[in-house]
């Protein structure tokens, strides 16, 4: 026992470091919608107008597809996929809490979606708008 | 000197066939990964390299001389000679697919399965968020073998003075007698 007890401390200090490392990482990651809404906002330099994403995600922009052509125009149901058919879990995070919590998805299905409906990248205006009309539904 | 050269019958049409329609289904594939307007595309892309690969498998044993996995397998040793060959500006010369260029082969077929597989389930929604990572990291693996590939057939061809996408289209290469490995 005396002999194993520097050995067990090692490795406790170990899995502790690994774990705080672990939280660290997954810490850095785990994000709240309203953190998109704010970091938006900020790369845009204006607040968001959830009546402007309002519009901008229910009517086609210069696209055969507007967001609601899958997400439908109302987000906090169940969407469908306008090519496949396939459901889409509701976009609205009042009705899904695993919406908008990762970054590096955020940021990989605004780039795809946005050259989707509209052939080019999206503004941080227009992401802070769709933003803030998603959070305010209830 | 050209009466030293000999033209060889090297690959099969369906070994020809089958890299050129993996060239098409990968490149449409990778072209359409992003877009949610030409899904189906991508997937019809997916099962048509799967299918591809399949053949290739099959035909790696009952393929003809130079097609067969047998002919080809890359043991460590093969490759660090050859590649030591390629430095040294002596390359050994083989008829067939050269030890470097069968490590591509089979790294290309192997994440060929993984990417149509974990394609497969992540169109049918399973697997969740590991399994959009496990198809992406294929899928860039994939690539990243292909331009190796492309710059080793770049560098072999002018290395051997012989034109090897040229032998991948018509199935013939002119062999100088220039130190022979297989």
């Amino acid at each position: 026992m005396m002999r194993s007890t520097p050995f067990m401390e090692t490795d406790m200090r170990h899995i502790s470091i690994l774990a705080a490392l672990l939280i660290a990482a997954g810490g850095a990651h785990a994000e709240s919608p309203r953190d998109f809404l704010t970091r938006f906002e900020k790369e845009a330099g204006a607040a968001a107008s959830p009546e402007r994403g309002a519009r901008f995600f229910t009517t086609k922009q210069s696209g055969e597809w507007s967001c609601a052509s899958c997400h439908t125009d109302k987000p906090t149901q169940v969407g469908r996929h306008a090519k496949t058919d396939k459901a889409i879990t509701a976009l609205a995070p009042v009705a899904n809490a695993e919406r908008f919590t990762d970054a590096a998805k955020v940021d990989k299905w605004f780039r795809r979606n946005c050259n989707d409906t509209l052939s080019r990248l999206c503004t941080a205006q227009e992401k802070a708008d769709v933003m803030g009309w998603l959070l305010s539904l209830k | 000197m050209q009466t030293d050269t000999q033209a060889v019958r090297v690959w099969d049409l369906p070994t020809r066939l089958f890299h050129w329609s993996l060239v098409a289904s990968f490149a449409t594939a990778f072209l359409t990964a992003e877009s949610e307007k030409l899904r189906d595309v991508h997937v019809l892309a997916g099962y048509s390299l799967a299918g591809l690969i399949a053949f290739r498998l099959l035909w790696g044993f009952v393929g003809g001389a130079h097609a067969r996995f047998a002919d080809f397998l890359p043991t460590p040793r093969k490759v660090f000679d050859y590649l030591t060959s390629l430095m040294n500006g002596e390359p050994q010369h083989y008829v067939g697919h050269n030890p470097a260029g069968a490590v591509a082969i089979f790294a290309l077929l192997g994440l060929g399965l993984v990417a149509a597989a974990s394609g497969w389930a992540v169109y049918e929604d399973m697997g969740g968020h590991f399994m959009e990572e496990l198809h992406e990291v294929a899928a860039n693996g994939m690539m990243a073998v292909v331009v190796i590939h492309i710059a080793g057939v770049i560098v072999s061809s002018w290395l051997h003075r012989e034109n090897l996408v040229k032998a991948m289209v018509t199935g013939w290469k002119n062999i100088r007698n220039e130190n022979p490995a297989g």
